[in-house]
Formats: structure tokens, sequence, C-alpha cells
């Protein structure tokens, strides 16, 4: 077998991704009409810019998938006109490899809802070491900072965690995952 | 529905796309390391002079896709206005705390996200997708199977924003219930993305297949239908971005608006 991704995974993935790069430009302005609230609420919906990775690696279980997935998801955004320009482009990079670290360090053979969970955590640690740099967040007055970091974590872990662990769950179901998904132990042992 | 998106093709359009791209991406750089306002405000008019002359396309629509700039600059300023650290104190009301600093700081990451948009919003208006990958397929080497892939998930958008109208009738004829709260945003986004998600791995599946029959490859030596070069238009783009920058910083140091000079806490 070839090393690394054939076209068919990379297609699908990219498809994927600039669907999620749809929902990505859109929750822009969502996410503006919550953040005027103030007091950090909108940092609850963050987690949705963590999803694409995920639920991409859910589907195709192959190494790089995460990464590439929310960099096309990104660059959709970007060529979409999206509010923050080439800044979701650094997002999306760091999110992406945050999370493809996760799944490398479980070798890629973790798919439960646990693993996702923990990638959608790495992904906001990641936008969190970006925005040190990008949004001057260390100047923010440290319990408005600490809401912000929990309220990020806990909208990665409901959204680009479980919210994706289910949505790929219900997915299967339709039968659409077997086209794409590397054949497991399991399949082999059906055969015999 | 048909919309009409014509526009005059302008110098802008006629840049490079790789280059453009690297442009930003080292304007973006340079960005995060100005700390000044009052750079920052004259760098932000040199964007706008770009974005409201030079794209080609009608007034009437420069003005309607800057209305979520007002947006981008109240997500990235108010919180940092509110709630940043600062010696002095303007207004203290409950837990708000507007300090002259935080101000500064608020307005400084607000005028920064602005020229964020701006130039996002500049390269989506003046580059056509097809073009970009094949000028990073030229250029930067990028692997033709990721770029054609990219292509082909950008033809696909339009049937994609169709499904999805035809989702939400489907929907709503039959009568489905909106829930509140995260259980309702959790059943409104399985509704939408299962049958979006289903169709497009399906699709996206055939096609790879269809490529693959007609012998797609990845072969380094290919022959392409569009040939990107440069030309005196990625001179004028960069001259453009060196004056504009070295005029913004020459006036930002001899006519200040504000005595400010780094925003960030230095307590």
């Amino acid at each position: 077998m070839k090393k690394g991704l054939k076209l068919t995974d990379i297609l699908v993935t990219i498809i994927i991704a600039l669907l999620f790069g749809i929902i990505y430009k859109l929750w822009g302005p969502l996410y503006g009409v919550v953040s005027t609230f103030g007091l950090q609420i909108e940092q609850l919906i963050y987690g949705m810019w963590f999803i694409a990775a995920i639920v991409a690696y859910l589907i195709i279980r192959k190494p790089g998938v995460a990464l590439l997935a929310e960099v096309a998801a990104a660059q959709g955004e970007f060529i979409f006109g999206g509010e923050w320009g080439v800044v979701t482009l650094v997002f999306g990079l760091g999110q992406g490899l945050a999370a493809e670290l996760i799944f490398a360090a479980f070798r890629y053979k973790r798919s439960d809802m646990f693993i996702a969970c923990l990638a959608g955590v790495a992904s906001a640690f990641a936008s969190i070491g970006i925005d040190y740099y990008y949004g001057y967040v260390a100047d923010l007055a440290i319990w408005n900072l600490l809401i912000m970091f929990g309220a990020r974590v806990i909208g990665a872990i409901l959204i680009s965690g479980i919210f994706a662990y289910l949505i790929v769950q219900a997915l299967e179901k339709t039968g659409v995952t077997n086209l794409v998904r590397p054949a497991s132990s399991e399949d082999y042992k059906a055969l015999n | 529905m048909q919309m009409d998106f014509s526009y005059k093709v302008t110098w802008l359009h006629k840049i490079n796309p790789s280059l453009k791209f690297i442009i930003i991406i080292i304007l973006f750089i340079h960005l995060l390391m100005i700390h000044n306002i009052n750079f920052i405000i004259n760098y932000m008019l040199g964007m706008t002079i770009l974005y409201l002359f030079f794209t080609g396309h009608p007034w009437k629509r420069l003005l309607i896709i800057s209305i979520p700039f007002i947006l981008i600059f109240l997500t990235s300023s108010t919180s940092m206005i509110f709630f940043g650290k600062g010696e002095i104190t303007w207004i203290k009301w409950g837990l708000v705390h507007i300090t002259e600093e935080s101000f500064f700081r608020g307005l400084h990451l607000g005028f920064r996200g602005i020229i964020f948009a701006t130039l996002g919003i500049i390269f989506a208006l003046t580059t056509r997708p097809v073009y970009l990958f094949y000028s990073l397929m030229q250029q930067l080497k990028l692997k033709p199977k990721y770029a054609y892939s990219f292509m082909a998930a950008v033809r696909l958008i339009p049937i994609m924003i169709e499904e999805t109208q035809t989702l939400h009738y489907a929907l709503k004829v039959r009568g489905v219930q909106n829930h509140k709260g995260f259980v309702g945003f959790y059943k409104k986004l399985k509704s939408y993305s299962i049958p979006m998600l289903s169709q497009s791995i399906r699709k996206a599946y055939r096609i790879a297949i269809a490529m693959e029959a007609k012998r797609f490859s990845d072969t380094v030596n290919r022959t392409y239908y569009y040939q990107l070069g440069f030309s005196k238009f990625d001179m004028i783009f960069m001259f453009y971005f060196v004056i504009m920058i070295l005029v913004s910083y020459y006036a930002a140091i001899n006519h200040p608006y504000f005595s400010i000079l780094d925003v960030r806490d230095n307590g």
C-alpha cells in the first residue's frame, strides 16, 4: 500500500472541510452578535471553529486528515471573505496541528468520544496560545481571562468533542462512512 | 436565485495570486509587531483606499460588505475596553472598569481587526479561487491532488447551498419544531449536518473515482490550462505597501493623533 492520503481521502476531507468552512463563515457574525452581551459568553460557541478537524478525522481515521481539514476549512472561510481575513489561516493551522497531535499520540487507533473531547481541548489551547500574541489577552483583568479560557474549553468539549462525536455516530448509520474508512480488524474477522 | 456579481477587472485582479497571498501573510506578521495606535490608524487608512477605489466592485456592494466590519470592531475591542488592565480609571461600574490604557488598547485591537478584515476582503474580491490554486501549484509547488480537490470542492459549493435551502424547506413543511438552548442547537446541527455530510461524502467519493478513471495522477511535469506568471502589477502592489507603510510610519511619528506610543500593559 502506498503511504499518505489517496485522492479519495483528500477530496472527501476537503469537501467536508469546505462544508464546515461555510458554517465557520456564518459563525463569524453570530459570534459578533453574541459577544456584544459582554462577559465573554461568546466563548461558549467558539468551539464550533474546531469541529472540522475532529469530524473529518472521526470519519476517515487516517493520519494528516485532521490538519488538512482544519486548514482547508480555514482557507474556505478565508476565500469566502471571512471577517478575520488571514488570521483565520493562522488559527486554522494551529488548531489543526493541536488536534492532529492528540490523534497521533494515540497512534490513530482511538476514535471515541474521549479522544474527540481531548482534541477539542487541545485546539482550544492552541487558539488561546495564538490569542496571547494576537489579542493581547494577557492584558485582560485576571478574572475575565479565566472566564474566557474556561468558557472556551467548555465550548470546545461540548461542540467539537461531544457534538462532533454524536454527529459522526449518526452518520455511521447512513452507511456512508464505510466508503472512506480503512478496513478495520473487525472487517477482516467478518470475512472468516 | 440569480445574483449579479459582475465587477471591473482592475490591476489588483492581475497580481499573481501566490504573491498576493504571501504579501498578505507578511503584512499580517508585520501588523502583529505594531503596538503604536497612531501607526495602526494610518495603516488602516492606507488599506481603506485600496478597498474603496481599486477592487473594481460597485460602491453599493462594497458598502454592504463592510457592514460586518463594525461587528469585528466591536468583538475585537469591547472586552479589552471594559475589562482590560490599566492605571488611569475613567469609569468603574460593577465589573466594568474602563481605564485610559485599556480603552486605547481596545481601540488598537479594533483597528487591527478591521485591517485584517479589509486585507482578507480585498483578497477575496480580487482573486478567483481557480487562479489561486493554479498559481499555488505553479509557483509554490502545491501538490496537484490537493489543488484539484480544492477546486472540485469549490465547484460543489453552489450545489451545497441549494441543498441546504431544500433541506430548510423540507424541515419547515414537515413542521419540525425548534427547541431552545444547547439541546435545540444540537438538534438543529444534526438535522442539517447529517444529510449534508452524507450527500457530500458520496459526491466526493464519486468525483474521486471519476478523476482516477480519467487517469488523474500526481505527476510533477503536468501541463496546465492556465499559465500564471508575474507582471508589472506585482511590482506596483509591493511598492504600494512599501510606500504606504513608510508614509504611515512617518506621519505617526511626526503628527500623532494620541500621545500613547505603546498600547501594551507595562505595569
